[in-house]
């Protein structure tokens, strides 16, 4: 095992209350990418 | 109701020549039926039935009872969910939705009919109830295969789950089977035993490298939660030619203010868990506790293990299909999955193009028939094609997940409703090259111990035209974090995607 990951990171990736916020966070950029829509890629004839 | 489809030059795929006109006569119903009911066929189904009136008929034709949400697999493969928590029984709820259901399995597709039947139809082999091992042909005015992949578990010799101590956690009842084993290993390992576990692809053409991930991660915090992690060798072993492949060629991701390529983190995150790893590597037999793969360099090597979970290949179903005389025309429904809307002209990897997947998933011989979710065959793979020194194809096939098996399945839902609404172009296009897609890798479980990978990727098929200096993705869109909130996260998106499966109140709202 090889540490990899500081531990002021870790302790950024555990900590429950900063993670709270992430959450938040990580679903409005999920949203975003996924509400961001699609579409086809070739050139309309 | 008559179908009337316009002359159109095969090789040409322009809406225009797409044109589909629907003539409603006397009978003024269209009936849809969908063959299978996981993610892409449950979407289109709820879909089709929330936008077509009660006139039209939706048949769901499924061998498996149960929906499931296969992602959540994961867990029960690590204990941490029971299989019950994970699937819900669909007949009483497509009773409800006015959606028909049999509980069977297709076997051949007559897209023209027969000489006594007039209509396309699919012949159909009940596995249940009174009429099982007994056929129907189900006619159909448009057909839905959304019939996923055959986990070809016999394209690998002696990789079957539950043999050889060698599990999958591909279906409930593989997860199940998965945690028993393991946990009998725990159990050893709490006496004193040591012990290899081994995890990854069992095949050189595997594919859903993302869930062997999920779980390696999460067998590996439940070694830890059992106090037994000391005692066990963990090791990751698969088809990709580096970490981090996951069959889609890699991706250069941002990571908090950092640009990241996916090897570089997935190799910080294994190196941080003690977890070994195996690349380059085709396993192609398993024996007792024996996984034996040809690596790219051309060497014939053996791993040992005491518990392994290896996803096997996936293939096509091997349908058959006939003309009205009766004569094999399976080459134009079929190439291994379902043809659609791609460019198949083999070419080599270095020309490869984002326009070769399929917008519209329609099959170009019979317009009336589609097919989203994994049943479609890709034009090529996603990561660079790579071959041993003894000539054996060693890369990832090209994943499909779950995000656009719903989003396919309900844009070919919306084009449906479109053709019989009498609009004649399909105007619903998604390709994979113009898609993102959201993956929320569980790394462990637990409220405040759990922790996940998220990733996101835009596009999935990387556009190396268009983002020419990262790798074919845009960055914004393409990012990855680890942490508590991504077990949040994906704790959150099973109860969301339960909830829409059941389709409870507003359940169209969540978006695929
Ligand atoms: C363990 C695991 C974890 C995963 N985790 C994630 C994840 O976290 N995120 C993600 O996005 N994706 C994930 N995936 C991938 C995701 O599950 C698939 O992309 C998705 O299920 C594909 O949907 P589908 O409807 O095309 O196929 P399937 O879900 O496989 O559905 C196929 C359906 O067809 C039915 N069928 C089979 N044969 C026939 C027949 N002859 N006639 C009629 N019906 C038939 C089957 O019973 C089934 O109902 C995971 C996959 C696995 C195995």
């Amino acid at each position: 095992m090889t540490q990899r990951i500081s531990k002021t990171k870790r302790f950024i990736m555990m900590n429950p209350v900063i993670q709270f916020f992430k959450y938040i966070y990580l679903s409005i950029k999920i949203l975003v990418v996924v509400a961001g829509g699609h579409g086809g890629t070739r050139n309309k004839v | 109701m008559q179908i009337i489809f316009h002359q159109t030059d095969a090789n040409h795929f322009s809406m225009k020549c797409n044109a589909i006109i629907l003539q409603l006569n006397n009978q003024p119903m269209a009936k849809i039926v969908i063959l299978g009911a996981g993610i892409s066929g449950h979407v289109a189904a709820s879909h089709l039935r929330r936008k077509l009136s009660k006139q039209h008929e939706v048949v769901v034709v499924s061998p498996n009872s149960n929906y499931q949400w296969i992602p959540s697999n994961i867990w029960v493969g690590i204990g941490r969910m029971k299989s019950e928590q994970i699937l819900f029984p669909l007949e009483p709820l497509y009773k409800k939705k006015n959606i028909g259901f049999k509980q069977a399995k297709a076997v051949s597709f007559h897209p023209e009919g027969d000489k006594e039947v007039t209509k396309p139809y699919v012949m159909v082999e009940y596995v249940k109830g009174e009429d099982k091992n007994n056929f129907e042909k189900v006619t159909y005015d448009f057909l839905i295969n959304a019939t996923g992949p055959k986990l070809a578990f016999d394209m690998t010799e002696g990789l079957e789950p539950g043999k050889n101590k060698a599990y999958s956690v591909c279906t409930y009842g593989h997860a199940e089977h998965a945690w028993h084993g393991l946990k009998e290993l725990i159990e050893e390992v709490k006496k004193g035993k040591k012990a290899k576990i081994l995890i990854g692809t069992g095949h050189a053409k595997s594919t859903c490298q993302g869930a062997a991930f999920e779980y390696i991660l999460n067998v590996e915090q439940e070694l830890r939660r059992h106090d037994v992690r000391e005692l066990v060798e963990v090791t990751w072993i698969a088809n990709e030619y580096q970490l981090g492949d996951f069959g889609m060629d890699g991706m250069l991701l941002s990571y908090g203010s950092n640009i990241m390529k996916s090897n570089e983190m997935i190799e910080m995150i294994f190196e941080d868990r003690g977890i070994n790893w195996i690349i380059g590597a085709g396993v192609n037999k398993i024996e007792d506790g024996v996984a034996h793969y040809e690596t790219l360099d051309g060497e014939y090597k053996t791993e040992t293990y005491d518990f392994a979970m290896l996803i096997p290949a996936f293939s096509g179903h091997g349908f058959k299909a006939y003309d009205k005389e009766d004569n094999d025309i399976t080459e134009k429904l079929f190439k291994g999955f379902m043809i659609v809307d791609a460019d198949y002209t083999p070419r080599p990897y270095e020309e490869w193009t984002v326009q070769d997947w399929p917008e519209t998933y329609q099959n170009p011989s019979y317009k009336n028939i589609f097919a989203p979710g994994i049943a479609f065959a890709p034009p090529h793979a996603i990561s660079k094609p790579r071959v041993s020194k003894n000539g054996t194809a060693i890369s990832p096939a090209p994943p499909r997940t779950g995000m656009p098996s719903g989003i396919t399945a309900k844009l070919v839902a919306e084009n449906i409703v479109d053709i019989i609404n009498g609009k004649k172009t399909l105007n619903h296009k998604g390709s994979m090259g113009n898609m993102g897609a959201a993956c929320i890798a569980s790394a462990g479980f637990g409220m405040t111990k759990g922790s996940g990978v998220s990733i996101t990727t835009y596009p999935i098929v990387p556009d190396y035209v268009k983002y020419p200096d990262t790798q074919g993705r845009k960055l914004g869109k393409t990012f990855g974090e680890i942490g508590l909130a991504g077990h949040w996260l994906k704790l959150t998106l099973h109860y969301a995607f339960i909830y829409k499966a059941k389709m409870k109140p507003f359940w169209w709202l969540i978006p695929e």
